[in-house]
């Protein structure tokens, strides 16, 4: 749940009074834009993307206008602009207009937790504007304080004196800084980040620090995210439908985390536990359509649910079910391997029979019964299957599922399609 | 800070060794101890712990206890109230909801001066209260385990806090040893500590560290804390990408380090552990490096390249952990604790191969389980055939189904269009045994049938002749008969074939073929050869016909043999039985029919035959010989097709008229759960009570389906075969499946469609509803198109075609629906629909009896009817037998807010 760029990221801003930069949206009427053009000088036209999108900059993708007609120009050139980062792709939807800020300082900031210092942490330079891996570290400050007390004036002022902040940009920092301690840490964010903060010259000659660029993630598990009354639409991008409907069962009991790896895969496995997760999604790679942790001792009704889920989504186009986990602590698998069973023979019944080769690998409480409930619902859908205790690798039943999914490529669909009287779809 | 931690470290630790995360002097309060998680699992941990558990506390369940195999646990609604009874604890175990867990954790450290430790269960905590929690516990001295953890464990001290590590039954993974263990993964905490087992290690004390963003005691705190534990020699560190933890650990005892989630960086959101994602500097490829420079070691340790040094080894695969602890101790001089306890190589302990041709590294034998699991999978093997869970069968089957897209139904996965194409034995055993016979299958279940078809002395064939002779449709007639097979008739047959069962259960058989089973190894007392033996009175020549021709018949089984070896002359029932397990055993075996399927077939086989015989008169039926065929060709050397044919027609069939009528049955098998014949099957099962399967009459059930068919359902067959006897009654057909008849069947379909469109107009003009539609063409599905086809019929057409057969009638048909349309009398080409296919493949096979006057057409209609009630009779005992073991009692019952009052 990320959000990026000055849209939102102004409002969120005036949550906790942050200057920031005049920004109109994507509405905004050619007299608007006009007016900003005539009261800032020029105007960035930066293209909106739905979650965290970074390296903007760098892609092309920010567009300078010192008259309306450049301006409309970089709003048709970037209104639904492409930028691919890292692994992900993002399409725009809309362009903001952002007044220009005139500035001698640059200043980047950021929250987030240190795992290094395992508090939350500042990260300050005043020569923002660029990346800040990119930096001399004696010009970056990283200063964890203490959440109880929260963030400080004297802990900014403080890192700005240990990297030789220009005297001029302390006072005002020192002033605004500590504000976005309560964006951070009341609305639920994991990460803060703004760069570049301009530090502008004010009526009096005192410099103002004005946000000119906003990112932050919030925390999926912390409900205080919905104070700040955002649309969902916002972070549908970070969710497929499969993993939506999934989400709608998100709760603490029992975990229903999923990620699609590649819609095409051939190898459903829902995953228990957040090794076998870790483990099986390396294994696996491209064969896997979805990365899973469902343990946490889900209950009946949820796992059933979760299973139908699964299977309405991406049964018929898997060779194998793998149902796969360690030796589970607290988890029952009776009452998971019955949920899975039954949401199978269930999407049999409503949706046909499809061939699938099922293979299990588990450990835990009330196994046998579980192994036996599950092996008489295969036996009943005519489906082969192989159960493996905890004494076999997992590691090991892994590669057997790779090696099923294998032989199913190769022929084995066919064959076993044929043996349960189906017609393959192309 | 008010108490001094570990000296070293820039934040508060108090815990310096590995000895102290779980001793048996640590007390402990539960909070949220009622809760879903806590109520399963404290209890095993305080009975593992020897009642370590001091109080809990749940909000609004003051005075209640949780109880445990160690006594029971005292409740109070908060901490403070526990304390004030006096108890006393140092360690607090939290199992709140997340939105709960800070204050928890908030009020252990308020309350109680003398806490040390908290263990946080909770998943999903969120990060904003993670480090307000850190900040609470830093500034008050307290060591945190967790959130998302499983807790910690000691292996010497038998000592368990929090969370469920080594499951419910602790002492299985938790053996004493010399590893420690720490790890990133709750369920590998306890995966790693079983796996080294079986290479001789045993554990000292496991941390489940937790993998949310803020890991309270981590790697560096573990690695002081094993350096100062004696018992510790070597240690396993389990490790997911995300987080710093690791960078710069100081190890001074060897480590094997299962770094864990390359993969994982092309997720852009984390699966399970929150912690568990990393970016360019703390992915997993960062800690493998780490570790490796640690280790002073530069490759990944596997088994076909296994680097290690004294210091360590680096895995990336958790079953590599033993080895490479192997390796690592042996450069450190030291041996495993114990011998090794197994291996980890694959052993399946259930599965089922479906009879697929599987290659040898997919087809693994199944593996003996380790104990106690291979007496609990003994217990499981027990239970014989499969088990479905009983649910409302209202409207509903898991035997049929009708695709409403085709209207084509299929019978246990078989579309009707393939049985049209198998011979009747197959298709009477597909609802018994779920799929299709063999050659040796199908001859044995035509013995069994043919057995009972000869009525002769029966109170069935009494019964089957009175109906016929009040006038009854053949429905009737085989329902009376039907009738008298009731429980009383097949309990011996039924007892027998529970007794095979019993017998050959756990016996090891799995092909009732296998002519190397030893017989010996079946115990045989007297009453079971009271049971199938048969007293001098009992004795029939039937019963020793029927084995011979099974001897005959190449298809002599196991248990045909056993009932032959127990010293005597075998009962008929003892002989149906034996057929049936036959016939039972192998879909049984591999659970695809259920017990209670298996012990009842011999009533499906024997009603089977009685409704094949009771369509044929008393006459018929003469000691030794049925229709002038003695029971040996009847059982050798006549099929129950020819048989049927027979009792249709009273002439025996050529092959050509043998297939059309198999065609005919086949097809009319089922029409899914919805047709009335399959509801008044489901009915008379439902109001017996499946629940109760053993009360319920079978041969009442078969009856139900017969009562709910008639005129309209399964008579009106004849109409299509009488709109054609009109169609051709002035006209010499000859042989109707001869194509050179010389007829001009464009031109008589085109004579009938204009009298027929003429028929329309004047009924218009009259304002009457028209003529009656026509039999045998069009369909409210298969409708709308320039030109129309039932799949069915194209189905026939093209097997026809394939065989190079003809049929007259069903090429009238064909021009009819063009002609139709070429008068203006259909506004387009209709289909020829499953009923007009019927009509012609009937009327074919009883023409030249029709013509020559041997039929009349009263006993046209009945063999119509009677066709339909032979194919239907199969369709009907699959929705038995599946409602049978599927249903409720009175499930077909309609709610009285669904039942309308007209007016």
């Amino acid at each position: 749940m990320q959000l990026t760029g000055m849209l939102y990221g102004a409002e969120l801003l005036k949550h906790v009074g942050f200057p920031t930069s005049d920004v109109l949206g994507p509405e905004a009427t050619e007299d608007e834009i006009q007016a900003l053009i005539d009261k800032c000088g020029s105007v960035f036209v930066k293209p909106v993307f739905k979650g965290g999108v970074g390296k903007k900059g760098k892609a092309g993708l920010i567009g300078r206008a010192t008259d309306l007609r450049e301006a409309l120009a970089e709003k048709q050139r970037l209104y639904f602009a492409e930028h691919r980062h890292g692994n992900v792709t993002a399409k725009a939807q809309g362009v903001t207009f952002e007044g220009a800020v005139p500035a001698e300082f640059e200043v980047y900031f950021s929250i987030s937790d240190s795992t290094v210092f395992r508090a939350p942490t500042i990260t300050l330079t005043h020569m923002g504007g660029v990346a800040i891996e990119e930096l001399d570290k004696k010009y970056v400050a990283h200063i964890p304080f203490d959440p109880l007390t929260g963030l400080k004036a004297f802990v900014i002022a403080n890192a700005l004196e240990d990297i030789g902040a220009p005297q001029e940009i302390i006072s005002p920092l020192v002033q605004h800084l500590p504000k976005l301690w309560e964006l951070f840490h009341h609305y639920g964010m994991t990460v803060l980040e703004l760069n570049p903060i301009r530090m502008t010259p004010g009526p009096s000659g005192r410099l103002l620090p004005i946000a000119c660029d906003f990112k932050c993630s919030f925390d999926r598990d912390d409900p205080r995210s919905t104070r700040l009354g955002l649309p969902a639409s916002l972070f549908s991008a970070d969710f497929s439908d499969f993993e939506t409907e999934i989400n709608q069962l998100r709760t603490y009991q029992g975990q229903s985390d999923v990620f699609i790896i590649n819609p095409k895969g051939t190898i459903l496995a829902p995953t228990f536990g957040g090794g076998a997760n870790s483990l099986v999604t390396q294994v696996l790679g491209d064969d896997a359509i979805i990365s899973t942790d469902f343990g946490g001792n889900p209950p009946y009704a949820k796992m059933r649910e979760v299973a139908r889920i699964c299977f309405s989504h991406y049964l018929e186009q898997a060779n194998v079910l793998f149902v796969i986990g360690g030796k589970a602590n607290n988890t029952d698998i009776y009452e998971t391997f019955r949920a899975i069973a039954d949401a199978l023979r269930q999407h049999f019944v409503e949706h046909g029979p499809t061939p699938v080769f099922v293979v299990i690998g588990r450990g835990g409480p009330k196994l046998v019964r579980g192994m036996g409930a599950f092996a008489d619902t295969m036996d009943a859908l005519g489906l082969p299957y192989a159960v493996f205790g905890f004494d076999s690798a997992i590691s090991e039943v892994v590669n057997y599922a790779q090696r099923v999914n294998t032989w199913m490529q190769e022929g084995g669909r066919e064959q076993l399609a044929a043996h349960m009287r189906l017609e393959l779809k192309a | 800070m008010n108490r001094k931690g570990v000296a070293g470290f820039p934040y508060y630790v108090g815990i310096e060794s590995l000895a102290q995360v779980a001793t048996a002097e640590d007390t402990i309060c539960v909070l949220n101890i009622l809760g879903t998680e806590s109520r399963q699992v404290t209890p095993v941990s305080h009975a593992y712990s020897g009642g370590n558990v001091v109080f809990g506390t749940s909000a609004g369940h003051k005075g209640e206890v949780l109880v445990t195999k160690a006594g029971s646990i005292p409740v109070f609604d908060s901490v403070r109230e526990g304390l004030d009874a006096g108890h006393h604890f140092n360690t607090g175990v939290v199992y709140l909801p997340p939105s709960g867990v800070r204050d928890g954790v908030a009020e252990l450290i308020r309350v109680n001066p003398q806490l040390r430790k908290i263990v946080i269960l909770t998943e999903k905590v969120s990060v904003h209260d993670a480090r307000e929690i850190r900040a609470f516990a830093q500034s008050n001295g307290i060591d945190i385990f967790g959130g998302n953890c499983l807790g910690v464990a000691d292996s010497w001290n038998q000592i368990r806090i929090g969370g469920a590590l080594g499951g419910d039954h602790p002492e299985e993974s938790l053996i004493k040893g010399s590893v420690a263990i720490y790890s990133n993964s709750g369920n590998f905490t306890t995966t790693i500590a079983q796996y080294l087992a079986t290479r001789g290690w045993g554990t000292t004390t496991l941390i489940s560290s937790g993998k949310d963003v803020y890991i309270h005691f981590a790697a560096d705190e573990f690695a002081n804390a094993l350096a100062n534990d004696d018992r510790s020699r070597a240690a396993v560190m389990y490790i997911e990408p995300g987080g710093y933890y690791e960078q710069n650990l100081h190890l001074t005892k060897p480590v094997v380090a299962c770094v864990v989630g390359r993969w994982k960086s092309k997720l852009t959101r984390a699966v399970g552990h929150a912690g568990a994602m990393g970016g360019a500097g703390d992915n997993a490829e960062s800690k493998e490096r780490w570790f490796m420079d640690a280790f002073e070691v530069d490759e990944i340790f596997t088994p076909e390249n296994p680097v290690a040094s004294a210091k360590g080894a680096v895995v990336i695969n958790i079953a590599h952990i033993p080895l490479a602890l192997n390796k690592v101790a042996e450069l450190n001089g030291f041996a495993p604790d114990f011998p090794p306890t197994g291996d980890l190589t694959l052993k399946p302990w259930l599965g089922n191969n479906q009879r697929l041709d599987l290659p040898p590294e997919i087809d693994i034998p199944i593996a003996k389980a380790m104990a106690p699991y291979d007496l609990q999978i003994a217990l499981l093997r027990e239970q014989i055939g499969a088990v479905v869970p009983r649910q409302s069968m209202r409207d509903s089957s898991g035997a049929t189904r009708m695709d409403p897209a085709t209207q084509i139904t299929s019978v246990h996965g078989y579309s009707v269009l393939d049985l049209a194409r198998l011979p009747f034995e197959v298709n009477l055993a597909l609802p018994l045994v779920h799929e299709t016979v063999g050659e040796q299958d199908r001859a044995l279940l035509h013995i069994a049938v043919a057995g009972e078809t000869n009525l002769v002395g029966d109170p069935a064939l009494a019964a089957a002749d009175a109906a016929r002779d009040a006038g009854n449709a053949p429905n009737l007639v085989m329902a009376a008969a039907a009738c008298m097979v009731g429980p009383g008739r097949v309990d011996r047959a039924l007892r027998a074939a529970d007794r095979l069962i019993d017998l050959f259960g756990s016996s090891g058989l799995h092909d009732p073929y296998d002519a190397s089973f030893d017989l010996g190894l079946i115990p045989v007392d007297d009453e079971t050869r009271a049971l199938f033996l048969a007293s001098d009175e009992e004795a029939s020549t039937r019963a020793q016909a029927m084995l011979a021709a099974a001897d005959a018949a190449g298809g002599g089984s196991v248990f045909l043999s056993f009932v032959q070896s127990l010293g005597g002359r075998v009962h008929q029932d003892g002989v149906l039985a034996a057929i049936a397990m036959t016939l039972a055993w192998g879909p049984l075996m591999r659970k695809r029919i259920s017990r209670l399927t298996a012990a009842t077939m011999p009533w499906y086989l024997r009603l089977y035959g009685v409704m094949i015989g009771a369509t044929m008169s008393g006459t018929r039926h003469r000691p030794g010989a049925l229709c002038d065929i003695p029971d040996a060709e009847l059982f050798e050397h006549t099929t129950l097709a020819e048989l049927a044919f027979l009792a249709l027609t009273g002439k025996k069939p050529t092959a050509a008229e043998v297939r059309s009528l198999e065609t005919l049955v086949g097809l009319l098998i089922s029409n899914g759960p919805g047709a009335i014949s399959a509801q008044g099957a489901k009915g008379a099962v439902s109001a017996d009570g499946p629940q109760t399967p053993e009360r319920v009459q079978i041969n009442k059930a078969m009856v139900g389906f017969l009562t709910h068919t008639g005129f309209s359902h399964g008579g009106n067959g004849f109409e299509g075969m009488a709109f054609l006897l009109d169609r051709f009654a002035t006209v010499d057909v000859g042989d109707p499946t001869d194509p050179n008849h010389g007829l001009d069947l464009r031109a008589m379909a085109t004579a009938y469609a204009r009298e027929y469109k003429q028929q329309k107009a004047q009924a218009k003009e009259l304002g009457a509803s028209g003529p009656p539609a026509l039999p045998g063409v069009h369909h409210p599905v298969f409708k709308g198109k320039p030109v129309n086809y039932d799949p069915r019929e194209q189905f026939f057409a093209t097997t026809m075609e394939e065989r190079g057969e003809y049929n007259i009638f069903h090429d009238y048909f064909r021009e009819l629906v063009q002609a139709l349309f070429d008068v203006g009398a259909s506004p387009y080409v209709f289909c020829i629909n499953v009923d007009g296919m019927i009509a012609a493949l009937l009327l074919a096979l009883l023409w030249p009896d029709y013509q020559a006057g041997r039929i009349t057409e009263a006993e046209l209609e009945t063999a119509a009817f009677t066709v339909f009630l032979l194919g239907r009779m199969m369709g009907a005992a699959a929705e038995i037998d599946d409602h049978l073991n599927r249903g409720r009692n009175m499930d077909t019952r309609t709610p009285a807010s669904h039942c309308k009052f007209v007016t």
